[in-house]
């Protein structure tokens, strides 16, 4: 089904092309970044590298009739060894003068600067802050539906997005499967003189394959297969939410955003990231600075239910019940700072240095310094 | 203190060359049949992409100067109220979500008075110098 979505966006661009208007554009990022001695950090290490957030894409446009556009973007990602995949392919249907409904895969509006996520040129940082939008969930195959107005000052856009999620994700250095299905997506932004406003509510029912933790699982289910469907994440409901303002005075401006995430009936921790950033504007510079955190060390869920065990089994259950929660653990906060350099209208030069902490591992602490070039036609 | 203030009067002075040097008088300009009532805030609208149609409900084609003319420079920064730069990565959001077409670019001011001449829906901008009687010009800061 997404394969056939995907090449008909595209044949429809394609066909298009002999009568009407194909839109052709393109962005990249040149990221290259080198850590401390000995340290790691985002896929980097203390070697030069470019592959762990660089990428090239394509995207081709086409108006179908007066109210209808395909669109599909085409990325290549360093760290899939530049592999090209069709990460975005939909149709929009311009409803009304407000109103536009979107079908395909989209990007899932979760944050504030997540439909233009891949577009280094649109924001200051080098990469959008990873305690907040490093999520391995950031397209989804549905339906979007785009309200915006305005009333004097006050500019609003709404939009609901429902649809399936799958993606692979690494956990602990493993690779894993997640999919979530029946996702609803609510999000309304405001924007008020310089002002911006957003919020988001997510919910959908989460299932995580994670063969590492599979053994566990097991044990855990020879002893009480009660605590083991509690423990695991299957087609269990889970949550999110996330809020930003920001204020804009376009010599400087101010922002910050925060999100959440949970998944009671799971080993997966509650979650809760935010990033502050700041930045001035002079001439064709931006300095700016972020300090970023992301907490996913809540305490491990569940342990005061092994209390009602026969003594025996309880440093086993014990053992099995925080294990399976340990690989997602984690908590660190981030200071970067940076300057943008706006080299032409489609060209930007950046470099930021990242003082990474890790709060459960000192060892783990790295320093981080990584240029971009990022570029749109 | 007192370098503090000296650096912050040479600044101002610095400013006010340079805007006195670099100051176009830009204005918009549209089809002489263009009975709108046109402000600031509607060209924003439109030039940004946040708005299609002009006050009365028509169809409204913005028209944009490139990159390299100066009067881009002047009527980004006078009138949209932010640099090059800044415009062009708020359209670089739009573009890479589907959700708008820039608009279209020509060379100069003469290119923009002969687009908006033929087209009752252009509106464009050029230096006031160079309006003619083949379209409608409106001061708008």
């Amino acid at each position: 089904m997404k394969k056939i979505i995907a090449m008909s966006a595209v044949a429809l661009a394609v066909s298009s092309g002999v009568q009407a208007d194909v839109r052709i554009n393109g962005f990249a990022n040149l990221v290259g970044g080198i850590t401390s001695s000995d340290d790691s950090l985002y896929g980097y290490d203390d070697n030069v590298s470019f592959s762990p957030e660089s990428l090239f894409a394509i995207q081709v446009s086409g108006d179908i009739n007066e109210r209808m556009t395909a669109t599909g973007q085409l990325v290549a990602r360093g760290e899939d060894d530049y592999d090209v995949a069709f990460e975005w392919a939909y149709l929009t249907f311009q409803a009304t003068d407000d109103t536009s409904i979107s079908a395909g895969r989209l990007r899932m509006p979760l944050f504030r600067y997540s439909a233009s996520l891949d577009v280094g040129y649109s924001y200051h940082w080098v990469v959008a802050p990873q305690s907040v939008y490093n999520v391995p969930f950031n397209n989804i195959d549905g339906v979007r539906v785009d309200f915006n107005g305005y009333s004097d000052d006050l500019e609003y856009t709404f939009q609901l997005t429902g649809g399936k999620v799958e993606n692979d994700f690494t956990l602990a250095g493993q690779s894993a499967r997640l999919q979530i299905n029946n996702v609803i997506v609510g999000t309304a932004e405001f924007t008020y003189l310089n002002w911006k406003f957003r919020g988001v509510a997510a919910r959908g029912d989460v299932t995580f394959d994670i063969p590492a933790l599979e053994p566990a699982f097991a044990q855990l289910g020879q002893i009480d297969s009660g605590l083991q469907s509690l423990l695991e994440a299957n087609d269990d409901s889970g949550l999110f939410y996330g809020a930003s303002i920001e204020y804009d005075a376009f010599d400087w401006f101010v922002a910050a955003e925060f999100t959440g995430a949970e998944i009671e009936d799971s080993f997966y921790p509650d979650e809760t990231n935010f990033y502050v950033t700041a930045g001035l504007r002079s001439g064709k510079w931006t300095p700016f600075i972020t300090y970023e955190k992301s907490d996913l060390n809540d305490g491990p869920k569940f342990v005061d239910r092994i209390a009602g065990f026969p003594a025996p089994l309880q440093v086993p259950l014990t053992q099995l019940v925080i294990g399976i929660q340990q690989p997602a653990i984690s908590e660190n906060d981030t200071t970067s700072v940076g300057v943008r350099y706006d080299y032409d209208t489609n060209v930007a030069l950046k470099v930021d240095v990242s003082k990474y902490s890790d709060d459960l591992d000192e060892s783990q602490d790295a320093t981080l310094v990584r240029f971009a070039v990022n570029y749109v036609f | 203190m007192l370098k503090k203030h000296l650096f912050r009067g040479c600044i101002a002075l610095m400013v006010a060359l340079s805007a006195h040097v670099a100051m176009a008088d830009v204005v918009m300009v549209v089809h002489p049949s263009n009975s709108d009532a046109i402000d600031a805030k509607v060209v924003k609208r439109i030039f940004l992409g946040k708005e299609k149609k002009f006050p009365g409900g028509s169809d409204a084609t913005p028209i944009n100067q490139v990159a390299e003319s100066s009067v881009r420079g002047e009527f980004d920064d006078s009138v949209i109220g932010r640099s090059s730069a800044q415009v062009s990565a708020h359209w670089s959001k739009l573009v890479f979500t589907g959700k708008g077409v820039p608009p279209a670019e020509v060379a100069d001011d003469a290119a923009v008075i002969a687009a908006v001449a033929a087209d009752p829906t252009a509106i464009g901008y050029v230096d006031s110098a160079s309006v003619t009687g083949a379209v409608k010009a409106i001061q708008v800061q």
